[in-house]
């Protein structure tokens, strides 16, 4: 596709009609958080935008992350936007292998230098032999892929925050790109995988207003990671009225009663999996009868087993507060042994002693 | 390590270590002490042992006292209390406590347990007011001060997590066990001990008055 | 007065017996022996006093207290001042210092955090466990963890004798009691004066120094050198009971200024002639005289393993009571209203609450109680010999006027004590305030309400029968 056709052009020619276009500007405005007007405007900026250079970085990954933007059932909106950037790279999708495909993403890191979006998925191996590209290691190219980029979208959790190949013991010293580049501005749009309207509400915002979306501390976009999932879940009522499932099978399970005691994250997880739901709105894993086992937060995977609950201690072994109540009684007792001796040093022929 | 990591993990971890080997040598420096004997004659051969009686009665004011008392008896049971359940009742301390001892037992509705955490919390405020309203009854030390910042943290940071006011609720439920951890390791170097000091403290004097035939 | 005591005026009335002992006390603190220790030796056997004397229950009482407040509603100091300082958990806050820097399982940590004690700190601490507790126990009764504070005020006593810090008074006192083994002047020489005049003047007779006998009974130096009435009515009344009874003149001083001044050494050395004497004529009751504090001195003597003597201690509160349930006491009505003091060393601190009352009902008494009573009494003010101090008159005549809001509650015309040092508070506390109250001696009272004549003699053969 020629790079100077509108995003109006493409939606048209695929039978979009404007009214179908207006409505998901108007909801992904408001979940941007963007005024009320701001749809039309929004619309507009978007149907009369250029497609804009992509290079998307696949390191170690699973490819989740692509399938979870492309293997919607049915051509969505989402899904076209995603076919309007100029994916110059991408080495799971693309046509061309080989010196071709590395080619093609040199030419564009030229051609659109400082003007290009860098989307990567998959965690960078430190040990550089871990994985390598045409020969290139992770680490390399994307040093290389970010020098001209105009910012860098961290798709899932493995880009965002080091994800699963960063898990204990971390073989191949795996680390986040936000860990590596500091230079550029920078959006993770966590997730394993995250939800595809969150990685288009990215781009159309910075496609619409020509800017990266409002970030949390974690470098998340506010309108898409600003609630947590508990807050948002239909079960929450169950929560309040201390209904809980306690296995998988017993009758609150049945109901529908609140998994926390079963491990559920939710009130620690950051996400818009509760109201935007996935598969166009179907259900969510929470909805599904598993809790949320927090995949947007960082260290998800070692902070807490997934069928831990929320506000339980990490105790290690209770053989050190077996060793602690021995350490503390014998130094209470040695403690009150030398003072009786003290006691005994002191004491005088009239002093009542047992 | 997450701030929330930090506090379930190796806080409460070291907080817990501090509690019980604190609790153990405290108690053990102090009652492996010498037993000071009183050798006269008790009035009731076999009336000693009634003095243990202390322990249960001392839990309520004689008549005598209930006017003069009125006030903090009322509103230390209600911290007491209120407290206790809030600790024992709702469904997160449960999970806590069933990760540290595999013991569980049913929770209470929400409402429930921020009603009582609100008592909790403004029985230990009208406790402060008062002390620091009447200081020539208290006495108040730099410790009791301490103390009771110490106790009230994990009230005010576990209705703050709660009610999702301030931080967001990692953060709140961080520093709700990282308060909770703090609390834990003062506890056995504090006058919070007299959780247990009450006890032997109440059973001594029961049975010093009971040898001399009196009743307290 | 009863019309029975045939010549009066041989002895000083109580109120007499009261302006004469406080002149004697404004002596006694000219008669204080001076420090003569170094500064640093004074502090450091005080601090061993209480290293030795710290056993589990101090500490854990030392260890309980939480300020909440409590005990300052029972202390009569603190009531009758407000004043922060009297609280009586205060009282226990230096000993608290030296137990935490020294015998304490965290020692180690509080020589960190606590300052050093010093000398000046025991100085300060003087006025605390001598002028402002009378060791009366009440704090105990409502202290929700029923801290023994009276306890570790005594401790606090036996170190500040170590320290060479008694009051004036009480350091006299004990000095003379230390070298004469009794006070005030009196003397085995005095007894046997008084013993005479007694049985010249009222044709009483009281068995001195008798070789062998059942009941072997107890005087005191206020007693001997003031008030005569005091011993003459204990002869009447054990003549009138009939026992086989005694004075020894080489165990008769009820007084013990060891225990009142913390002395503990003393203490043991005024009780070990007494036992002695009571052993040698084989007694089989010792009865104490009405002088609070000799109570537990003997009775309750931690140091004297009683259970294993071959005589029973018995106050004379108890031993007119339980003459009186055997009905071997003849006794005139009691007119009037009267209510009933507890000392605090024979009531709380002593357990003879119900003999003292089955006295007054035997008189038939228009008793009635006083609104706090026997556990919950409250000290006159004036004990653990805290009468005695001439710097804690405002203490003792502030907390007195609570003592006469509950008496005049009780609409009583009289009040019955069974205690010296009580009565002399209450004496000086009546004349004070121009109260319109009497205050009698059990004991004495006994004596004057006996209804002797030709029935005392049936009464005598009934109770040796019984």
């Amino acid at each position: 596709m020629a790079t100077d056709s509108t995003l109006g052009d493409m939606l048209r020619s695929q039978g979009v009609s404007r009214r179908a276009f207006l409505k998901y500007c108007s909801a992904m405005a408001s979940l941007l958080a963007l005024p009320a007007g701001a749809a039309t405007a929004m619309a507009d900026a978007l149907a009369g935008a250029r497609r804009p250079s992509v290079i998307w970085l696949s390191f170690q990954e699973c490819t989740g992350c692509t399938e979870s933007l492309t293997r919607s059932h049915a051509p969505t909106i989402e899904g076209l936007l995603f076919d309007f950037i100029s994916l110059d790279y991408h080495h799971t999708l693309q046509a061309a292998a080989g010196n071709a495909a590395e080619h093609a993403r040199e030419q564009a890191q030229h051609d659109n230098a400082g003007k290009y979006l860098v989307l990567v998925d998959g965690s960078i191996p430190m040990k550089e032999h871990c994985s390598t590209i045409a020969g290139i290691s992770n680490l390399q190219m994307l040093k290389e892929a970010a020098a001209d980029a105009a910012a860098i979208v961290n798709i899932g959790t493995c880009s965002a925050y080091g994800g699963l190949p960063m898990a204990n013991p971390n073989p191949t010293g795996a680390v986040a790109v936000g860990d590596i580049i500091t230079d550029k501005p920078i959006v993770n749009v966590p997730g394993c995988p995250p939800m595809p309207l969150a990685i288009t509400g990215v781009i159309a915002h910075y496609l619409t207003m020509g800017e990266l979306p409002q970030l949390d501390h974690l470098g998340r976009p506010l309108a898409f990671f600003g609630e947590n999932i508990h807050d948002r879940c239909y079960r929450r009522p169950f929560y309040d009225q201390g209904k809980f499932a306690e296995t998988f099978d017993d009758e609150g399970a049945r109901k529908g009663w609140c998994l926390y005691k079963l491990g559920c994250k939710a009130p620690t997880t950051y996400n818009a999996c509760a109201h935007i739901k996935w598969n166009n709105g179907v259900s969510f894993p929470i909805q599904s009868g598993h809790g949320c086992i927090g995949c947007s937060e960082p260290r998800f995977w070692d902070a807490l087993g997934i069928y831990d609950s929320v506000p339980q201690g990490q105790f290690g072994s209770g053989a050190k507060l077996g060793a602690a109540a021995l350490a503390g009684a014998a130094i209470g007792a040695g403690a009150a042994a030398l003072a009786r001796r003290k006691k005994a040093h002191h004491v005088g022929e009239d002093t009542t002693t047992s | 390590m997450s701030l929330l990591e930090f506090a379930r993990g190796p806080a409460i971890h070291a907080s817990l270590i501090l509690l019980v080997g604190g609790i153990l040598l405290r108690l053990l420096g102090v009652l492996l002490l010498t037993r000071g004997a009183d050798l006269s004659r008790p009035r009731d051969a076999f009336g000693n042992f009634k003095g243990y009686r202390t322990v249960f009665s001392r839990a309520w004011p004689s008549d005598e006292f209930t006017t003069a008392t009125r006030y903090q008896t009322a509103v230390a049971y209600a911290f007491h209390l209120a407290t206790l359940a809030v600790v024992i009742g709702i469904v997160p301390h449960i999970e806590f406590i069933t990760s540290l001892t595999g013991l569980s037992w049913p929770g209470l509705p929400n409402w429930i347990g921020v009603a009582l955490g609100t008592i909790a919390l403004a029985s230990l405020i009208a406790l402060i007011l008062r002390r620091l309203g009447k200081p020539a009854v208290y006495n108040s030390t730099v410790e009791d001060f301490i103390t009771w910042v110490i106790v009230a943290l994990p009230l005010i940071t576990g209705l703050m997590a709660f009610a999702h006011v301030g931080p967001r609720y990692e953060t709140m439920l961080a520093l709700h066990i990282l308060s909770a951890a703090l609390l834990f390791a003062y506890f056995p170097f504090s006058k919070l001990m007299h959780a247990f000091w009450f006890i032997f403290s109440r059973a001594q004097s029961g049975l010093a008055y009971a040898h001399k035939g009196v009743r307290i | 007065m009863s019309a029975q005591a045939a010549p009066t005026g041989v002895f000083p009335t109580f109120e007499q017996v009261f302006q004469g002992l406080a002149g004697q006390i404004g002596m006694l603190r000219e008669m204080a022996p001076r420090p003569t220790l170094s500064d640093e030796t004074r502090l450091a056997r005080a601090v061993d006093t209480l290293i030795e004397e710290t056993n589990a229950d101090e500490a854990v009482w030392l260890e309980s207290c939480i300020h909440c407040g409590q005990c300052t509603t029972a202390c009569h100091y603190f009531q009758a001042t407000g004043d922060a300082k009297y609280a009586p958990m205060r009282k226990m806050n230096l000993y608290r210092r030296v137990y935490q820097r020294e015998i304490s399982p965290m020692r180690w940590w509080f020589r960190l955090v606590t300052r050093p004690v010093k000398l000046k700190d025991f100085e300060e601490a003087q006025e605390l466990v001598y002028d402002s507790c009378s060791e009366c126990g009440r704090c105990t009764m409502v202290c929700p963890m029923g801290i023994d504070t009276a306890s570790l005020v005594h401790h606090m006593r036996s170190a500040m004798v170590a320290a060479e810090l008694v009051p004036p008074e009480l350091a006299a006192l004990r000095e003379e009691q230390k070298r004469q083994g009794t006070v005030f002047g009196s003397s085995p020489e005095a007894l046997r004066k008084m013993v005479d005049t007694i049985r010249d003047q009222y044709g009483i007779d009281i068995p001195l120094d008798k070789d062998k006998a059942e009941v072997m009974v107890l005087s005191s130096a206020v007693d001997l050198v003031a008030n005569g009435n005091g011993l003459l009515a204990t002869a009447r009344v054990m003549n009138h009971v009939g026992v086989d009874w005694t004075i020894c003149s080489d165990g008769f001083e009820s007084a013990n200024f060891g225990l009142l001044s913390g002395d503990m050494s003393l203490w043991k050395q005024q009780v070990d002639p007494i036992i002695a004497a009571a052993q040698r004529i084989g007694a089989k009751t010792l009865v104490i005289a009405e002088c609070g504090h000799a109570y537990p001195a003997l009775r309750w003597n931690p140091m004297v393993r009683s259970g294993s003597l071959p005589f029973e201690m018995m106050y004379m509160s108890e031993f007119l009571g339980r003459q009186a349930k055997a009905g071997r006491l003849r006794l005139r009505p009691l007119e009037g209203k009267v209510t009933y003091h507890d000392p605090c060393k024979t009531g709380r601190r002593g357990g003879a609450f119900d003999e003292p009352r089955s006295v007054l009902k035997a008189m038939n008494a228009d008793f009635v109680e006083l609104p706090a009573n026997r556990e919950y009494n409250w000290c006159c003010g004036g004990g653990a010999g805290i009468f005695l101090l001439e710097r804690a008159t405002r203490l003792r005549d502030e907390s007195f006027k609570i003592k006469i809001r509950e008496v005049n509650e009780t609409g009583a015309d009289s009040v019955v004590v069974s205690c010296a040092s009580c009565r002399l508070n209450f004496e000086a506390g009546r004349q004070k305030n121009h109260w319109d109250k009497r205050v009698d001696s059990l004991v004495e009272l006994v004596a004057d309400h006996l209804i002797e004549g030709p029935e005392t003699g049936a009464a005598k053969a009934g109770g040796a029968a019984a």
